[in-house]
C-alpha cells in the first residue's frame, strides 16, 4: 500500500502507487500481482495518469528466498503492468527479471525480458 | 517379596515363548517400575544366580530400573530370547530380541556383578554435547567437497558461479560478480555476489556447499579493506560492473 514502484515496460506509465496486494496479508513480494494507481505517465501512452491497473512485481528490494537456500534481491522496486488475465499490456520489458515468474505462470513476461536473473 | 515369587514364575514360563510377550510385558513393567528399589535390592543375588539358566521371563524385565543401559552381548549359552527391553526411557521399544542378554540389574553397583561373565570394555572417549554440531558440519562439508571441491573464497574475489536451476534444466545459469560478504555457518556457509545486470544492481546469496552449484571459479581479486562491502550499494554502478 502506497509503495511507489517503477514501471519497466513500454505501456506508457512511469510510476505507479500500489493500492492493494492481491494474495498475502502482509503485502506483495517478488512475483506477486498488485493493484496500482498510475501516478506519472508519458504523454502518449496506453495508460493515462489516474488509471487503476494491475501489475506484477518483477523486482523488489526485499530479498526473496529460493528453495535451494539462495536469495535474490534487486536494487529497486519495479512492476510490469498487466491486464486482468495476466497478459502484459506493453510489448517490451526492461531490466532483469527473476525466474520466480516461471512458477507464477508469467511466461509472457519472461519471454519479453532482457535478462533472467 | 518379589524374589520369592521369582522361582515359581520362572518355572511357569515356557522356554520358547517369544513374541506375544511384549504387550503383556509392558503392562507389567510399568507396574513394577512404580515400586521402589527394594525389590531389586533383595532379589539381586538370586537373580544373578538365575539368569544363566532360565530364559528371560517377563518378570525379569520388570526388575530393570529406568536408567538401565542396553548391553547387546550374546550369551554363549544362547538363551537370548531376551527382550532387551530396558531403555534409558523405560518402557518403550523392545529391541534386539535375539542375543541380548538381560542382566536384571540397574546401574551403579549392579553393573559389576552383571559383567562377571565378560571382561570390561575399554572406555571410549566421550563426545561432548557442545562438539556435536561441529563434527556433523565437518562431515557434511567433507562429503560435499568430495563431489565438488570448493575453492577458498574471500571478500573481494570476483567469482563466476555455474548453477543448475531445476526449472531451467537444459543449460547451467552463470552468475558473475564480486563477493561482498561471506557468512560462515558450517554447511550453510553463504556468499553474497553483487553485479549490475542490465542497469540494475542485483545481489544474490549462494550457499557455497549446495549441490546445485556445479562450479565456482575465482576470476580475479580486488583489493578491499573490509570484510563486508555494503558500501558498493551507494557507489557508482561502474564499480559493480563486471563483463
Amino acid at each position: 500500500m502506497r509503495t511507489v514502484l517503477k514501471v519497466v515496460d513500454n505501456s506508457g506509465a512511469k510510476k505507479v502507487m500500489c493500492i492493494q496486494a492481491l494474495k498475502g496479508k502482509k503485502g506483495a513480494r517478488l512475483g506477486d500481482t498488485i493493484i496500482a494507481s498510475v501516478k506519472e505517465a508519458m504523454p502518449n501512452g496506453k495508460v493515462k495518469k489516474g488509471k487503476v491497473v494491475y501489475g506484477v512485481v518483477v523486482r523488489a528490494a526485499m530479498q526473496r528466498g529460493r528453495c535451494d537456500g539462495s536469495e535474490v534481491k534487486f536494487d529497486d522496486n519495479a512492476v510490469v503492468l498487466v491486464d486482468k488475465q495476466g497478459q502484459p499490456i506493453g510489448t517490451r520489458v526492461f531490466g532483469p527479471v527473476p525466474h520466480e515468474l516461471r512458477q507464477k505462470k508469467h511466461v509472457k513476461i519472461l519471454t519479453l525480458a532482457e535478462h533472467i536473473a | 517379596m518379589a524374589s520369592q515369587v521369582l522361582p515359581q514364575a520362572l518355572h511357569m514360563i515356557p522356554r520358547n515363548q517369544v513374541q506375544p510377550f511384549n504387550p503383556v510385558k509392558n503392562r507389567g513393567f510399568s507396574a513394577f517400575l512404580s515400586r521402589g528399589p527394594s525389590p531389586l535390592a533383595t532379589s539381586k543375588v538370586s537373580v544373578s544366580g538365575f539368569h544363566s539358566k532360565f530364559p528371560v521371563g517377563s518378570s525379569f524385565s520388570c526388575f530393570a530400573r529406568r536408567g538401565f543401559v542396553v548391553r547387546a552381548e550374546s550369551n554363549p549359552e544362547g538363551e537370548g530370547e531376551a527382550e532387551a527391553e530396558r531403555n534409558e526411557n523405560g518402557v518403550e521399544e523392545p529391541e534386539t530380541k535375539a542375543e541380548a542378554e538381560v542382566e536384571g540389574e540397574g546401574e551403579g553397583e549392579g553393573e559389576d556383578e552383571a559383567e562377571e561373565e565378560k571382561p570390561k570394555e575399554p572406555r571410549k572417549p566421550r563426545i561432548k554435547l557442545g562438539d556435536i554440531m561441529g563434527i556433523l558440519n565437518k562431515r557434511a562439508i567433507e562429503a560435499s567437497d568430495k563431489e565438488r571441491p570448493t575453492p577458498d573464497l574471500r571478500t573481494g574475489d570476483i567469482v563466476e558461479i555455474k548453477l543448475e536451476v531445476p526449472e531451467n534444466r537444459r543449460r547451467l545459469s552463470v552468475y558473475k560478480g564480486i563477493v561482498i560478504s561471506k557468512q560462515n555457518a558450517g554447511i550453510h556457509t553463504t556468499i553474497r555476489i553483487r553485479r549490475i545486470i542490465a542497469g540494475v544492481g542485483v545481489e544474490i546469496v549462494f550457499p557455497v556447499y549446495s549441490p546445485n552449484i556445479k562450479e565456482i571459479k575465482v576470476v580475479k581479486h580486488r583489493k578491499v579493506r573490509r570484510a563486508r562491502l555494503y558500501y558498493l550499494r551507494d557507489k557508482l554502478p561502474r564499480l559493480s560492473t563486471f563483463k
